[in-house]
């Protein structure tokens, strides 16, 4: 069995440790003895619709994006929403998932015209790079920084965002999940976007490393484009799942430590949620996570182990 | 004496005054914190000073009499700053350094206030030159109170501690801003292997001294996954490198407008990377060509001793001073030995992908199995994001370190890595333990490593300096003003 991974402009799009995601993707096919094989898509690369299964692209600022937004657009554009439709997955990161929308604001007003994947668009509140910011905490106080726990269906995604844009979904666009805490889109309580198998999302970590449902569905999802069908077998996920786990403890620490207060506000204003149930979901999804593992939470449990081979 | 000049002299008398109760206000601030067990105080006696006379550290910084050095940048400035210190002094100089308080204002001006008397100025003395580690963030900060430096040292650009620093375009604009305010005879000096060092403020007319290495046999090739590819700082068109030395230091040229790398003044024309503890190289300046024995490992302390060289060629420091830097001795954290149970523990920072890869090559370069305890944390509020153990090249050393033992308050987030880095399941010792507590870590890991044999323990800040505290409450170390700082004070 084997799949076919296009991973985009490897060079430019891959802050925050991006490329874990193909890693984890060719891992854990490896494991179930499912060969991957990564096309590094740079600029001017054109895209083969039939032949890619999963299609990955990772974050970058806005000179990365001004970068290759012209050629997302011209070059690559059609051959994108061809695999999606065709089937393929799809997983579109930070400022590549910005620019798998329609468009894209940058500093300054102008837009990047985007893919055209998801209907959905980004603005900029302000500059993050412009010349108006004397110091660091200036810059700093613009963006949407910390961690970020996502309801997917019944399943939680942990991650870490840093972003100065606020995506919106326009009406045709499903968002992947509801924040939990952290920021999200644009502070309206959803996060990312979903649209058959692909997906858009700030989560970062590299997300899939420490989401591993969220790293089966895509690969499933390709694995079924190529074969009709797939059965992937359960892999020994203890390491992944301390890690989820512990994003979610430091999520919810981060709650009762009053800066939870902003976001129960936040909650509220959006509408959604009220406010004190979205807290006690999280709260509760985290008792539930502990309670499911012998001992309490295993991220601080001292001594756990992983022996050779991942197969449980 | 007329009226006015009499006003003149009263504003003069009440500034000295205060001057003089900045110093004194920040020397009591400083045996307070002292004796308070807060450490040396690095930051508050400086911070006070300031409150009072915010001119005091521009007033006795412009007292030091051969002027000031400032070196800046991502990674090695400290090491840079400690080997120019030696130097100067062996060149009959009197450096004012910073190696006591931190690297930002508030540091520096701790420094000067420890130097000061108590009347507020320094003591005259015609030998004295300043040397200041500057953190690249607080450059433009710094400059306004030292407007007038010798020399400005640039080691590096990376990409570090994305959430507080953003990216490296916004640094390198930062950087281009602060510099306009130079004085034309301020003197830069830069690394010319490092092109977002290399063509920083190119339009301005101060003189450049370009240092870089010239052994291509030291190069990794092909491009280092560690990179992080910057683009060509004139035209944004992609650069093309025949060497590379690691992550994105190397001989560069852009593909698009043709600019390359400058031509290095001063060079390394020969490094040996020894081993795990030292590294020979061969450097070569306009006047000078001599061989360094440094008891330091890897690349990048190389590139230290190489900018140190290139600071003091500019600082007309005599040639035979140069070899001084051989007296340079790991600083704490950096490859520092201690001696535990019969071990050799070296304790190693690595606080961005470029420095773990960097440290982790340097240890493991001879390819022979090790022992290591390895640490990641976060600093919650300041520096949450961990992403960029990713971009760390643990891939190509699975299986050099059997049993390692992993800590930190992101510990769960390293063990995903190393699994995925395939350390997990390579070589025929691969049980990895995972032990947040970095004290219950540090006794795993050594009760794991066979009698005799060494251990490396190699981490982000807060893991070293509670293995550190430990380690000295068992006598095994001596007591490190550095230990008692919060660590997201820690200065790099």
């Amino acid at each position: 069995m084997k799949i076919s991974v296009g991973y985009l402009y490897p060079d430019i799009m891959a802050t925050y440790g991006d490329r874990g995601n193909v890693e984890t993707v060719v891992r854990r096919c490896g494991w179930r003895n499912i060969a991957v094989d990564v096309t590094e898509l740079r600029l001017g690369d054109p895209i083969d619709s039939e032949a890619l299964d999963l299609i990955v692209i990772g974050g970058g600022g806005e000179a990365q994006q001004r970068l290759v937004a012209p050629d997302l657009c011209r070059v690559k554009g059609a051959g994108i929403r061809e695999a999606v439709a065709l089937g393929a997955a799809a997983l579109a990161v930070g400022g590549g998932y910005e620019l798998f929308g329609r468009f894209c604001q940058q500093e300054r007003g102008a837009e990047l015209r985007g893919v055209e994947l998801f209907d959905a668009w980004t603005i900029r509140q302000r500059a993050v790079l412009g010349d108006h910011y004397g110091t660091i905490s200036e810059a700093r106080a613009d963006r949407a920084i910390g961690e970020l726990v996502v309801r997917w269906g019944a399943r939680l995604l942990v991650g870490f965002e840093n972003h100065g844009g606020g995506t919106y979904l326009g009406p045709a666009a499903q968002p992947l999940g509801q924040v939990l805490s952290g920021h999200g889109n644009n502070g309206d309580g959803f996060e990312g976007v979903i649209l058959a198998n692909a997906v858009g999302t700030y989560l970062r970590g590299p997300c899939l490393a420490k989401n591993p449902a969220l790293a089966d569905f895509l690969i499933s999802a390709a694995v079924t484009r190529r074969y009709s069908a797939a059965d992937l077998p359960p892999l020994a996920d203890e390491l992944e799942q301390a890690a989820h786990d512990a994003a979610i403890r430091r999520a919810v620490e981060a709650t009762r430590a009053g800066r939870g207060k902003l976001r129960r506000a936040r909650f509220a204003k959006a509408g959604l949620a009220p406010a004190r149930h979205a807290r006690c979901t999280l709260a509760r999804a985290a008792l539930r996570l502990s309670a499911q593992r012998p001992g309490g939470g295993s991220a601080h449990t001292s001594g756990v182990r992983a022996r050779s081979g991942a197969r449980r | 004496m007329t009226l006015s000049s009499a006003g003149v002299a009263g504003v003069s008398l009440a500034a000295s005054a205060r001057r003089a109760l900045a110093v004194s206000a920040g020397k009591a601030a400083r045996s307070g914190a002292r004796r308070l067990r807060r450490g040396n105080g690095t930051a508050i006696p400086g911070q006070v000073a300031l409150t009072i006379d915010p001119g005091a550290l521009a007033g006795l910084v412009g007292e030091i009499t051969r002027g000031s050095v400032l070196v800046t940048g991502s990674n090695g400035k400290g090491t840079t700053c400690r080997m120019l210190a030696h130097v100067m002094r062996d060149a009959g100089l009197h450096p004012v350094v910073n190696h006591e308080g931190s690297n930002q204002r508030s540091g520096l001006a701790t420094t000067m206030v420890a130097h000061s008397t108590p009347t507020g100025h320094l003591p005259a003395d015609g030998q004295a030159i300043g040397l200041f580690e500057v953190d690249e963030g607080s450059l433009p900060e710094i400059l306004r109170h030292i407007g007038r430096p010798k020399a400005l040292v640039f080691t590096n650009i990376f990409r570090d501690q994305l959430d507080r620093y953003l990216e490296p375009a916004y640094i390198t604009a930062l950087l281009e801003r602060a510099m306009r305010r130079l004085p034309a005879d301020t003197a830069l000096v830069l690394n010319a292997d490092d092109p977002r060092v290399a063509y920083l403020a190119p339009d301005l007319s101060n003189p450049r001294i370009y240092f870089g290495m010239e052994d291509t046999d030291a190069g990794r090739g092909a491009a280092d996954p560690t990179s992080d590819f910057p683009r060509c700082p004139r035209c944004d068109g992609e650069l093309s490198y025949t060497c590379v030395y690691y992550a994105h230091l190397g001989h560069w040229a852009c593909m698009s407008c043709g600019l390359a790398r400058p031509r290095p003044q001063v060079s390394v024309t020969k490094v040996d990377l020894a081993g795990p503890s030292s590294t020979s190289l061969q450097v070569v300046t306009q006047t000078a060509d001599i061989v360094l024995e440094i008891p330091l490992p890897g690349l990048y302390n190389a590139y230290n001793a190489l900018s140190a060289v290139a600071a003091a060629d500019r600082c007309q420091l005599p040639d035979r001073s140069l070899s001084a830097i051989e007296q340079i001795t790991a600083a704490a954290f950096r490859m520092e030995k201690v001696r535990v149970a019969g071990h050799d523990v070296y304790l190693a920072l690595a606080k961005n992908a470029n420095g773990y890869t960097e440290v982790l090559r340097a240890v493991l370069g001879d390819r022979q199995p090790k022992r290591m305890l390895l640490g990641l944390n976060d600093f919650p509020g300041k520096q949450p994001d961990t992403s960029w153990i990713w971009d760390v090249d643990f891939g190509s050393l699975a299986g050099l370190v059997p049993a390692p033992v992993v800590s930190g308050n992101r510990a769960a987030d390293l063990a995903v890595r190393l699994k995925y880095a395939g350390w997990v399941e390579a070589g025929p010792w691969t049980d990895l333990a995972v032990e947040p507590d970095p004290v219950r870590a540090f006794q795993i890991a050594l009760a794991r490593t066979p009698p005799g044999q060494p251990m490396w323990v190699v981490s982000t800040s807060d893991v070293l300096l509670q293995v550190r505290r430990w380690l000295r409450q068992q006598g095994y170390v001596r007591a490190l003003w550095r230990e008692q700082r919060g660590p997201a004070r820690w200065q790099a």
